[in-house]
């Protein structure tokens, strides 16, 4: 075999070899994830996709709602809007804040549904229509 | 999950749609396999062409957009002459005649790399923040609505979605949204090793055609392993690098091989250069570059010159030219945005930028997929004539990526931290593919 193809060869393994290495073995290849992004470095979007999706089932199309963490934290609310945006289509998502600047709360207050990722919020602003480890969904008007 | 498997299936649409160019004498030189994934990225053209076209005239997706976009792809014969392959046919039987084991062992490489990028993203290791955050969104809402939708593009608080990203990508996730019912979102990450694969059948399928299927499988090999790697890293399943990259690189490798003396071989390029226009923002500087240097680099082969303008420009004109009217007509966007004022750079942040992309590379499987291809090119020294293309357009992506992180008003370290390992992955590609014209041994 020629030098120029054994090295190339040799590389290919090489490279292979690192991409094996890798993978995620300690947080398990083998199981099915929760999440697209279970073992990414993305993690942070784990309970807010988790929480949306199951959302996604009691929220019903067009009403308005909105997403926020708790306790609250701008840059987080900016890109949970942005995943509300994308897990629940044909719904009206108001930011709780957008570009790390919190929403005047006048803005927010005429949500049909609020989803709190985190915490029960220490005033709930409605009524109770799911909890999970993840977070709540609190439906707002009757 | 049905929807899933439903939006896979979809897949199958897209070389049904480039098989009647594909199917043309002509592009028999590169088997079976590489002519039907040529065949799906033909389709992938030219449904998303359709699709955009359809927007543009306010008319709503359906299924006449396969048949219209077949009939364009059997249209596109008419611009083959007779007789344009110019490959003898001696010269394709002798290809395979090597020996087994080159082959044999980039074989293996590949599909470890392969393997790899696919259990990479099963295990939800690689998926794109992105595809959360503006592919996923755009191409569901414009699967719901049916057409690209300029109301949701321009609606309020949703400026972040990028709403003048060239549309081949969210076309392609849409249509398979469309037939599935809903977007499957773990469906659609499945892209990168998919489009990897497809990716280095291409390449191994043209590169062959130069007469060494040794040296095509070992420049395959290596130019997969680096981007499994780099994928697997920069978290690129369900992003829009593996169209970028499937479309760039089988239209470099068209241009360095015989196919680049035939107008049947620059139309596929052409195709593919499309491609890559129409899947990112920066495919369409490198479809400006490869053409520059294709024609300043092989005069011989870019005789007629408006001709060969035609073939490798004119799909790229017609696709970026439909996208830039819808916007336009829905006042939606009116070109490309950059990240600070145009021509306008600030040359202070010019080491901090270099430290930052290197400190990105680096934490990409300490650097190897971008340092190895670059060590085997100074060990190898390839030819001049094929090697010059792909590294000159490589040199001119590195400039084009330099300078759009130096428009950045403000400190753009977080925004390099997070996408260099992406956006110069095609960089590292082009250097490994520059391999591939490794001398033969006198």
């Amino acid at each position: 075999m020629r030098t120029p193809l054994l090295l190339s060869l040799a590389g290919s393994a090489v490279l292979a070899g690192f991409s094996v290495a890798a993978l995620p073995f300690s947080r398990g290849l083998f199981r099915a994830p929760r999440t697209p992004y279970d073992a990414s470095e993305a993690t942070f979007t784990v309970p807010a996709w988790i929480l949306l999706r199951r959302a996604a089932e009691v929220v019903p199309p067009e009403a308005s709602v909105v997403v926020r963490t708790e306790p609250p934290d701008a840059t987080n609310d900016s890109y949970l809007h942005r995943f509300a945006v994308a897990l629940l289509p044909g719904r009206k998502i108001i930011p709780a804040a957008m570009w790390s600047i919190p929403t005047p709360p006048e803005a927010l207050s005429g949500s049909d549904y609020e989803i709190v990722v985190g915490s029960v919020p220490p005033t709930p602003s409605g009524r109770l229509v799911l909890s999970i480890p993840e977070g709540t969904v609190w439906k707002r008007r009757p | 999950m049905r929807s899933g498997y439903l939006w896979l299936a979809s897949l199958a649409a897209f070389p049904l749609v480039g098989t009647p160019l594909l199917a043309h004498p002509s592009f028999r030189r590169f088997g079976v396999a590489c002519r039907f994934v040529l065949a799906a990225g033909v389709g992938m053209v030219l449904l998303s062409g359709t699709m955009t076209v359809w927007a543009l005239a306010g008319w709503r997706w359906g299924p006449i957009l396969l048949l219209v976009s077949a009939a364009v792809a059997f249209a596109l014969r008419g611009l083959i002459p007779k007789g344009s392959d110019p490959a003898p046919l001696a010269t394709q039987r002798e290809i395979g005649a090597e020996g087994r084991s080159t082959p044999a062992i980039a074989l293996l490489c590949a599909c470890v790399s392969i393997t790899a990028a696919l259990a990479a993203t099963l295990a939800a290791r690689s998926t794109s923040p992105d595809l959360l955050l503006f592919w996923g969104p755009k191409a569901q809402q414009f699967a719901a609505a049916r057409t690209i939708d300029a109301g949701f593009l321009s609606a309020p608080y949703l400026e972040y979605l990028h709403v003048y990203y060239p549309p081949l990508v969210t076309n392609v996730l849409a249509f398979g949204a469309m037939v599935a019912g809903r977007f499957p979102w773990g469906a659609a990450t499945l892209t990168f090793p998919l489009l990897l694969a497809a990716t280095g059948v291409a390449l191994f399928g043209i590169l062959r055609t130069d007469g060494s299927a040794d040296r095509a499988a070992a420049a395959s090999s290596l130019i997969l392993s680096a981007l499994a790697l780099i994928g697997i890293h920069a978290a690129v399943a369900g992003n829009a690098e593996p169209f970028l990259l499937f479309f760039e690189l089988p239209a470099v490798a068209l241009l360095v091989t015989p196919a680049a003396r035939s107008d049947a071989g620059k139309l596929l390029a052409g195709l593919f250069l499309a491609g890559a226009g129409a899947a990112k923002v920066e495919g369409l500087p490198f479809v400006g570059a490869v053409v520059l240097l294709f024609v300043l680099l092989d005069r011989a082969a870019s005789r007629p010159l408006a001709r060969t303008a035609i073939l490798l420009l004119g799909p790229t004109a017609v696709s970026l030219g439909v996208w830039f009217a819808f916007g336009a007509s829905r006042k939606v966007f009116y070109g490309y945005r950059g990240y600070g004022r145009s021509m306008e750079f600030h040359w202070d942040h010019f080491s901090g930028v270099g430290s930052a992309i290197g400190s990105a590379l680096w934490k990409v499987g300490y650097a190897l997929p971008f340092a190895v291809p670059i060590l085997l090119l100074l060990a190898i020294r390839p030819g001049r004539g094929r090697a010059l293309l792909p590294l000159g357009v490589a040199a001119a992506l590195s400039v084009f990526l330099l300078l759009t992180y130096l428009q950045s008003a403000d400190d753009p370290r977080l925004w390099i931290a997070w996408s260099a390992a992406r956006t110069f992955s095609p960089v590292t590609a082009l250097v490994a593919l520059a391999t591939f014209g490794a001398r033969e041994p006198r």
